[in-house]
């Protein structure tokens, strides 16, 4: 593993001399160790791993690393008393709701680039969730942003950390030369998709390089035919399933036959 | 730990045999079908409730076609009241499926599941525990009590009356149908089977002879949990076919263990006893309901 890391890093560095000719806001040097991650019946969450070399060859700027999930549609609903039960009430519909996304930087990111730079290039996983229905009245918008990104950063589906990875908790450590490598520890509950890992450099809040590498999450063996056929062929799926409880119903009835 | 294909976790595979093999033991030492105890223990366990509901269907299915294969070799199942019973529950349980769909689109599944649960709990563990009680306080013989059934009822006096040799019965097939329908619906929505308001409802609304009431209920609420497997699978595609090999290992051979144990032991202090353990699981549901939140916002309108 740590030959496969240095050799990776040799290969980044080398390539990293062809980038320095190109004009500003190239391509940065950067790849995922994890570009394929299979999910088995023994899957229980993965990590990704991005390296990449800052162009800048003093190695001057900032790194930020974004990994993110497919975006879908997502509703908050609010809790509200009604005949002195909870119940959800209010909704708000955002459109393009990251269903993960992990920002990771060197250091804190409202020190790396301004507000506008976060938002432009939605390194927040609240800029790209886009207000998609009306807010109730004497809603505030801001809280159910605000709601959608808290919620699902307890369930570890956004992360955002500065500095080092430690055990169990995503990180980005910079090293000499101006490699840089990033670990995000993916979840077991994160979706099984298409991800992104985008890499950018930052040099005074502003944007010089980035990259983005895809990532392909996908089922295989048994876990990938049930969940094909579950979901291509849904009737016969049942009627398997149904078959199933069948033959367990009549072994159990079988092998306990009183005589 | 296994991964589950539909569900999109991963589980204690030792975990998941031995709650289901407890609660189908618990199941099997009392006489119920367990499916109101299995689903509220998944969701409990960290299993969506759309994927609890109608995997626990399928668990419900092997229990009571295991327990059908006993019946049908003794000739305590009426066929024609079975059957009128399932074309009821055949309409109730597409329009439970249909329910719970609409219900997880606007976000209000987990209110009507909470409500559905606190009633039923506490209502069938209440009378269990009425029961006990009574016996407690000697009112009782000992025994199965199911006594002054009433002679005569709304199933002998509306139209379209039909015979039921089986059964003995000269009734209307207006009652069978609407019960088969609203037990349906509700299997279709908490996944349950929904033996217990099957059995009492056939003892004294249909006068059905208890001998055969067990069978006829089993009958139907095979059929209707396999029809719920199937559309659940096709318009929701919440069954997971993992979770659902592992509840039924543990689910039906938990039930044969408690049938063989329950043989044994003392009846009315089993029920008392679980009649206690429904009546804490409501108020569960009815503090969940009542306290205030520690979470304001929640997610909804996906699947989970």
């Amino acid at each position: 593993m740590r030959a496969a890391i240095a050799a990776l890093a040799f290969a980044l560095l080398t390539s990293s001399v062809h980038a320095q000719e190109r004009p500003p806001a190239s391509e940065l040097p950067a790849a995922v160790a994890e570009e394929q991650i299979a999910v088995g019946s023994d899957y229980r969450g993965s990590q990704i791993t991005v390296f990449g070399v800052n162009p800048d060859r003093r190695g001057r700027g900032d790194v930020v690393v974004v990994v993110r999930g497919p975006t879908e549609s997502v509703t908050i609903m609010r809790k509200r008393q009604v005949f002195g039960l909870w119940v959800n009430g209010d909704p708000v519909t955002f459109s393009e709701a990251p269903t993960f996304f992990a920002v990771l930087s060197n250091r804190p990111l409202r020190s790396i680039a301004n507000a506008q730079a976060i938002w432009r290039y939605r390194l927040d996983p609240a800029a790209s969730a886009e207000l998609a229905s009306a807010v109730p009245a004497g809603a505030d918008p801001s809280a159910y942003r605000a709601a959608l990104v808290q919620l699902r950063r307890a369930q570890n589906l956004y992360q955002e950390h500065s500095g080092r990875a430690s055990s169990g908790r995503s990180g980005l450590t910079t090293y000499q030369g101006g490699l840089f490598r990033a670990i995000v520890r993916l979840p077991a509950n994160a979706p099984i998709a298409q991800y992104n890992a985008d890499a950018y450099v930052f040099r005074n809040g502003e944007l010089i390089s980035s990259q983005r590498i895809p990532i392909n999450i996908e089922r295989v063996g048994i876990e990938r035919r049930i969940h094909d056929l579950a979901t291509q062929a849904s009737w016969l799926y049942g009627v398997l399933t149904v078959l199933l409880a069948l033959g367990a119903g009549w072994l159990a009835a079988f092998l306990f036959r009183r005589t | 730990m296994i991964y589950l294909p539909i569900a999109e976790m991963p589980v204690n595979v030792a975990l998941i045999l031995l709650v289901s093999g407890a609660v189908g033991f618990v199941s099997g030492l009392v006489g119920v079908g367990g499916g109101f105890i299995m689903t509220p223990t998944l969701m409990f366990l960290g299993v969506p409730p759309p994927v609890a509901v109608a995997t626990g269907a399928s668990q419900i299915a092997a229990t009571s076609f295991s327990g059908i294969m006993t019946q049908t070799r003794r000739k305590s199942v009426d066929w024609r009241m079975g059957m009128l019973l399932s074309i009821g529950g055949i309409l109730g349980s597409a329009s439970g499926v249909w329910l719970f769909e609409q219900l997880l689109r606007l976000g209000q599944l987990d209110l009507l599941i909470s409500l559905l649960y606190l009633v039923l709990l506490s209502s069938v563990g209440g009378l269990m525990l009425a029961e006990n009680y009574q016996i407690w306080r000697g009112r009782k013989t000992r025994g199965v009590s199911i006594l002054r059934r009433p002679a005569r009822t709304i199933a002998h006096t509306l139209p379209l009356r039909m015979a039921f040799p089986r059964s003995g019965l000269y009734i209307s097939v207006i009652p069978p149908l609407v019960l088969g329908y609203g037990v349906g619906a509700l299997s279709g929505v908490m996944g349950i089977g929904g033996g217990f308001i099957l059995i009492p409802a056939m003892i004294y609304l249909l006068r059905m002879p208890t001998n055969v009431v067990v069978g006829t209920s089993l009958f139907q609420v095979l059929i209707v949990s396999s029809l719920v497997v199937i559309l659940q699978s096709a318009r929701t595609q919440t069954v997971d076919l993992v979770l659902a090999a592992l509840l039924m290992l543990g689910g039906v051979f938990g039930a044969q263990l408690g049938a063989l144990v329950g043989a044994r032991l003392n009846n009315e202090q089993v029920r008392g006893i679980l009649g206690a353990l429904l009546v804490a699981a409501s108020l569960f549901f009815l503090y969940e309901l009542v306290s205030p939140p520690a979470e304001r916002f929640v997610l909804a309108g996906g699947l989970w």
